[in-house]
């Protein structure tokens, strides 16, 4: 078995390994059950393809990764079918198929500069405006596709300025020369075709001539001048002239070349390698829709993403992202995290940072009408808040309630909540705040909450006035767990009605802030 | 003709749209202009969490908005009441102001000192007299009982929206399409939607007793005019519950726009029709 058989079948049992893999994940990345049922319709399936050819998506948010996606695709794409499965594809298609006769030889050289075209501007977009956000499979992508391509640019330079190459193809082709003819016909080459040889070769009008007939009867039928591998002849024409590329060399670059393709194959299954396959499907899937309708399966949803960037870069809360510094709060760095957390097999304690993702999001759609992989975000956040809360983690309301007042008095007692600071404007320290308490209840019996729960003592723990009064007394710790500071519904009654003007619900307020950040230093490990 | 940068906060594109569709239309038909712009969260959501998230993202979007030329206009009480309290923060607290302002620069903003913040109703009541010309097929004899919304309210020497114990702006606005508000003493109440997900038992409590207030009234109809409140009384609405509308929908009616525009449900047409004749 030769380099290249051998080299694709690992290559191709890689991807699909990897990938039935993935598929296989699907399953258990399911949030919840009970989906919609997708109705089939050829207007969809078209609204589908028109979205994964054209890349419509893309276009809408931006022209010029579109553009850069574009040429990556326009120019990637021939070279794989036609110039990488040439001998199954391209030769039984055209008849009399050789790969150095134009246009094919040609057309390597245009679509491998349209994809590298294609390249620089995918990667200059993404300098710009998402350095911080990429990460190692991002860039390698974009590298390893331009090793592919460029080294094939160098194979085919090495191919026309190796001696090697034309010794060979002279030893097939030309029957019986005369040792003349054969000068000649290498003279023509140096002198035309940029083949350098370690000898000086004459360049005198007849001797080119002569090699030029030779050439016409022996290599001109299957051999277009390399001129028109304009690229690859371009760069021969940079290599210093007295180099002589070693006979050698397009053997090592050919490996490098193939060898870097069967790596790039290889590696289809890792991450957001797979989008060609996996977006593609999700985009016939979502049918052309930009609304959410939790029709698409899940796992296909969640590996869809082509980390394009997009719905970070316009999400809602992107400004409580810069505050809080929670990568979790954006789209794109939730989605992977969530992944990651649903392919684990024990999925009882999901990441802190990625439930207080969750639960900042607001559902407000943005990033699904935008995203280019046409990923149902929605959808997946709706059900995803579900799932974390299944799995015992429901957000800072969720967790306070785990334990009663008097359990966390004890345990903010240990840790010193004290030392934790005033949160927000420090209200809740400040005795001036309370100053004008005289405990006339009002705050209590203008509550909403406290009127309409059947059981104030045993449901609210305490009611406003009482933590009015614990505050002013320094009892900070003994409030924070009360079920009335988590149960306020925020009408801002109480503080309307204080006759002392004592801003009860901003305290109360201040005080779901401290039990936010208590538990943010707790899973710190403060 | 009157020009706001709109704000339409972050529930309404997926969870009640028809609240965007009807503010839109009627807008559209007063001839007030809605410029839009690619806004961030109010704020409100996150304020349990960190006073300094929800601060700057209120002021975030504000900043936005005075980079328009603009003042800003919402239909939702909850992010009108968010804007406020945000600015008033920072007014009050000058640490809180200059992380603010260091926030705001990074973004390439100013800080918002200029622009305005107006709710919806606001801004219709000024164009009342515009308004009452503009009503084509009024509400006649429809009893509404006028839902106000905390956030918008209180605290009032921060949100500068009505008189918060006797306030008239919605009652105004009911009656100038024709319809009767009712004396309802649950008006000025929460409708407990803050408390959804946090604590669902007395959020559905709250929900309760003011449905069975509004009915109990004599109204045939609850209005709203925030998103969260429609979420909390339109949605889930058993049959017995009295109807919950949005204001900018019964307006639309009122100014003869179809309720399929309006996104009106097609239930609540069919029962309260009749007044329009």
């Amino acid at each position: 078995m030769d380099f290249f058989s051998l080299g694709l079948s690992i290559a191709s049992f890689c991807a699909l390994l990897g990938a039935a893999r993935r598929v296989r994940g699907w399953r258990r990345w399911r949030l919840s059950s009970g989906r919609p049922a997708v109705a089939f319709s050829l207007q969809g399936l078209a609204a589908g393809l028109a979205d994964v050819l054209l890349l419509r998506r893309t276009f809408r948010t931006s022209r010029l990764r579109w553009a850069g996606h574009m040429l990556v695709v326009l120019g990637f794409v021939p070279l794989l079918v036609l110039h990488a499965m040439d001998g199954v594809v391209t030769a039984s298609l055209f008849s009399g198929y050789e790969p150095t006769l134009d246009p094919w030889q040609m057309g390597r050289n245009v679509c491998g500069l349209i994809c590298l075209t294609g390249l620089f501007v995918l990667a200059g977009h993404r300098w710009r405006t998402l350095s911080a956000a990429s990460g190692l499979e991002d860039w390698a992508l974009l590298g390893g596709i331009f090793v592919i391509i460029s080294s094939g640019f160098v194979l085919e330079a090495a191919k026309i300025a190796a001696p090697g190459d034309f010794e060979r193809m002279a030893e097939e082709y030309l029957f019986a020369p005369e040792p003349e003819e054969y000068d000649a016909l290498r003279a023509y080459w140096a002198y035309e075709h940029g083949v350098r040889f370690e000898d000086p070769l004459p360049t005198s009008a007849e001797v080119l001539a002569q090699g030029r007939t030779v050439h016409e009867d022996s290599c001109a039928a299957c051999h277009a001048p390399t001129a028109t591998a304009f690229v690859s002849r371009a760069l021969v024409r940079v290599l210093p002239r007295a180099v002589v590329p070693a006979r050698s060399t397009p053997r090592m670059l050919w490996l490098v070349h193939v060898g870097s393709a069967f790596l790039a194959l290889a590696l289809l299954a890792w991450g957001k390698w797979m989008h060609p396959l996996a977006t593609t499907a999700n985009l016939v899937f979502r049918r052309g829709r930009t609304h959410s309708d939790g029709t698409a399966p899940q796992g296909l949803a969640l590996d869809a993403c082509t980390r394009c960037g997009q719905c970070s870069l316009h999400c809602s809360v992107a400004p409580s992202f810069r505050v809080l510094g929670n990568r979790d709060i954006l789209p794109m760095e939730k989605l992977a995290d969530l992944r990651a957390w649903l392919a684990q097999t024990d999925r009882t304690t999901p990441p802190a940072l990625l439930v207080e993702g969750s639960h900042i999001c607001t559902e407000c759609l943005r990033c699904t009408e935008i995203c280019p992989a046409g990923i149902d975000l929605q959808d997946l956040w709706m059900r995803s808040k579900g799932a974390l809360a299944d799995a015992g983690r429901a957000g800072v309301d969720g967790e306070i309630r785990k334990r009663s007042a008097a359990q966390w008095a004890q345990e903010l007692a240990r840790r010193h909540v004290d030392a934790f600071g005033p949160s927000g404007s420090g209200l809740a320290d400040r005795a001036e705040s309370f100053w004008g308490c005289v405990q006339c209840t009002t705050c209590t019996s203008v509550c909403p909450v406290v009127a309409v729960s059947p059981d104030p003592a045993r449901d609210l723990d305490l009611t406003p006035q009482q933590i009015m009064n614990y505050l002013r007394m320094g009892l900070k710790a003994q409030t924070l767990g009360a079920r009335m500071v988590w149960s306020c519904t925020t009408c801002y009654k109480c503080q309307e009605y204080c006759p002392q003007g004592v801003p009860v619900a901003d305290i109360l307020y201040e005080l779901r802030n401290l039990g936010a950040e208590v538990l943010r230093r707790k899973e710190d490990g403060a | 003709m009157r020009r706001y940068a709109y704000f339409p906060g972050c529930k309404i594109a997926h969870h009640l749209p028809e609240h965007g569709h009807s503010v839109r239309a009627v807008c559209a038909a007063l001839d007030i202009e809605l410029v839009s712009t690619e806004f961030s969260c109010c704020g409100y959501p996150v304020r349990h969490e960190s006073q300094d998230a929800a601060v700057f993202s209120a002021l975030f979007s504000l900043a936005k908005a005075q980079a328009l030329g603009l003042d800003l206009m919402t239909p939702c009480k909850c992010c009108f009441g968010n804007f406020q309290h945000a600015r008033h923060q920072a007014s009050m607290d000058e640490n809180l102001k200059h992380r603010m302002k260091k926030l705001l620069r990074e973004t390439g903003l100013d800080f918002p000192d200029r622009v305005r913040v107006f709710h919806l109703l606001q801004i219709l009541d000024q164009n009342r007299d515009a308004l009452l010309q503009a009503v084509r097929t009024p509400w006649r004899g429809l009893k509404v009982a006028c839902h106000y919304g905390c956030h918008a309210l209180r605290p009032s020497q921060i949100t500068h929206f009505d008189d918060p114990l006797a306030p008239t702006i919605f009652e105004r606005l009911v009656t100038a399409i024709g319809a009767e508000p009712v004396l309802w003493d649950l008006r000025l109440e929460c409708c407990g939607h803050p408390l959804r997900g946090r604590d669902d038992a007395i959020a559905g409590l709250l929900r309760e007793k003011k449905l069975r207030g509004a009915a109990a009234s004599g109204a045939d109809v609850l209005a709203t005019a925030c998103t969260y409140c429609q979420m909390q009384f339109g949605h889930q609405a058993s049959r017995s519950d009295i109807p919950a509308v949005l204001y900018p929908q019964l307006l639309g009616v009122a100014l003869g726009i179809s309720p399929e525009h309006l996104r009106l449900s097609g239930i609540f047409w069919s029962a309260q029709a009749g007044y329009t004749r």
